[in-house]
């Protein structure tokens, strides 16, 4: 600091700005070009060499094999109720476990509240990285060998996939808290336990609520595409027709999915203005 | 009867920072009505804190009934918590839960865990809760969300919730700063009326030294964790006022 007001940078004079100007010029032409070669390579690389070019063909032919999906199976649709409400269980059993799962990772991970810092609170935040690093699909195909083929699996992926944006938000919720009640509740006697109850829950109730929905929504989406690795649902339907060539089937499965998503949108719309 | 004594009390937030009370002693019989006085950064809020150790004190002793508070831990801490009422500056309540909530949640040091989660509180703690309500004034208001109260109705649930205890002292940490000067006036009465009525001393902080001269029997004046005065509020004069107050810039 002291250096700096014992000498006031010299001023610049227009040859200095001229040259700096030009130099800024120069990096940012070889920053750009430098990008344009590290697209050309990447698209070389996977694109041109790892196609097979051959088996696609002329235009006409993709636009031949993409119209085979034109149209709908509509003897396909009574056995799509099944999967589709299996889908929709997936989605809400596998949201319940989640927030169940999410309490102890939500309150170790709070700064304000965690038990013992230093070992809770990297515990939580173990467990929620873990949750969100690893795509749902893996987690349903660890689930499927761990407890079989079936929705069980389904649930049980959605479970661990939930907790970790669930509890990450619950628990900054929790760390905004107004520390006023808590100072209440603790000066009436109130055990760490009520503490959570009365002075911490009913602050972060809306928002935490807020975020189950937004999980909810999520969920069902990712429940559409657990089938594919034998954890139930529609999927399992989806995979099928795409293994029998029947694109047809894959449309109306697609057109399945498309409205139960719908569904749980304007279902999740309305619960939160109702809740929130 | 002496109810509280402190002794060489002393404060700090952190090890290294700068020491907050430095060595004070007062005692409190059972009929005070105790005021402490002073400029804002005097220690007032920290020192109150420290009775019921919501701020953990670095030296000294505060006896509660002949009883050593600052040893106190888990249970026995809990135990204690629950025989010293609060009334709060910004009210403290718990917004989204309606008043009878708010009150009944004064009772949860003598409530356990199923009972506390279900909010299934003993016939006689609703009764009791219902009764203060009426002393306060809030009768028609039991359903009603904390929110949606004003600021005076709000620090009425403040004082049932701390009267919900059946205290054996009450703190009063600035009630009635967040107030404009007429329902302070109000609330600080229904306070000393009260107390008076059930027989529990106070010990308030309070800025407005008018509403101190008027209400309380005993001041301490403090000044930068030092205690300035400490006798009956006739002793009080302006020469002593300047003096508390020096430091601070008007």
């Amino acid at each position: 600091m002291s250096d700096i007001l014992a000498s006031p940078a010299p001023k610049p004079t227009v040859v200095d700005i001229l040259r700096s100007r030009r130099q800024n010029r120069y990096a940012k032409g070889a920053f750009f070009g430098l990008l344009l070669i590290m697209v050309m390579w990447s698209v070389k690389v996977t694109v041109i060499e790892d196609t097979d070019w051959e088996r696609i063909g002329s235009v006409a032919k993709v636009i031949e094999a993409a119209n085979r999906f034109i149209g709908i199976d509509f003897s396909l649709f009574p056995s799509l109720l099944g999967p589709t409400i299996e889908t929709l269980m997936i989605a809400c059993l596998g949201t319940l476990l989640g927030v169940i799962l999410c309490i102890p990772a939500a309150w170790f991970g709070a700064l304000n509240i965690t038990p013992y810092k230093p070992v809770t609170y990297p515990l939580s935040r173990l467990m929620m990285t873990l949750s969100r690093s690893i795509h749902e699909i893996v987690w349903a195909l660890f689930f499927v060998a761990a407890v079989g083929l079936g929705p069980l699996a389904g649930v049980l992926a959605l479970a661990v996939r939930s907790i970790g944006f669930i509890a990450k938000m619950s628990a900054e919720a929790i760390e905004d808290i107004d520390p006023g009640p808590v100072d209440a509740i603790r000066a009436a006697g109130g055990n760490d336990f009520q503490v959570v109850i009365y002075g911490v829950l009913p602050q972060v109730l809306p928002q935490v609520l807020s975020v189950i929905i937004f999980e909810w929504e999520i969920n069902i989406r990712r429940s559409a595409i657990l089938g594919m690795v034998g954890a139930g649902g529609l999927g399992l339907v989806f995979f099928r027709q795409m293994n029998t060539f029947n694109f047809h089937g894959v449309t109306s499965v697609i057109i399945a999915i498309l409205l139960l998503i719908m569904l749980g949108e304007v279902f999740s719309y309305f619960i939160r203005k109702t809740v929130i | 009867m002496v109810v509280l004594e402190v002794r060489d009390l002393r404060a700090r937030y952190s090890a290294s920072g700068p020491e907050i009370l430095k060595g004070i002693s007062f005692r409190v019989e059972a009929d005070d009505f105790f005021a402490i006085i002073g400029p804002s950064g005097a220690g007032k809020s920290t020192l109150i804190r420290c009775i019921n150790r919501l701020v953990e004190p670095s030296g000294g002793e505060i006896l509660f009934f002949d009883r050593e508070v600052t040893t106190l831990r888990g249970r026995q801490l809990r135990l204690l918590r629950r025989d010293i009422g609060m009334i709060f500056q910004e009210f403290n309540l718990i917004d989204r839960m309606s008043v009878m909530d708010n009150v009944l949640s004064g009772r949860l040091g003598y409530t356990g865990n199923l009972r506390t989660l279900f909010r299934a509180f003993p016939r006689d703690d609703i009764q009791h809760a219902l009764s203060l309500l009426d002393r306060v004034g809030l009768l028609e208001f039991v359903d009603k969300r904390a929110d949606e109260l004003s600021g005076g109705q709000r620090q009425r649930v403040g004082i049932a919730r701390a009267l919900m205890q059946t205290p054996k002292l009450l703190l009063l940490d600035e009630p009635t700063s967040a107030l404009d000067p007429k329902i302070s006036r109000e609330v600080m009465a229904l306070i000393k009326q009260m107390a008076t009525e059930l027989e529990v001393p106070c010990l308030c902080n309070i800025h407005d030294v008018q509403l101190a001269m008027e209400f309380c029997n005993k001041i301490i004046g403090l000044q930068d964790g030092n205690k300035m005065f400490d006798g009956p509020t006739g002793e009080m004069d302006q020469a002593k006022l300047n003096e508390i107050y020096a430091m601070e810039v008007l």
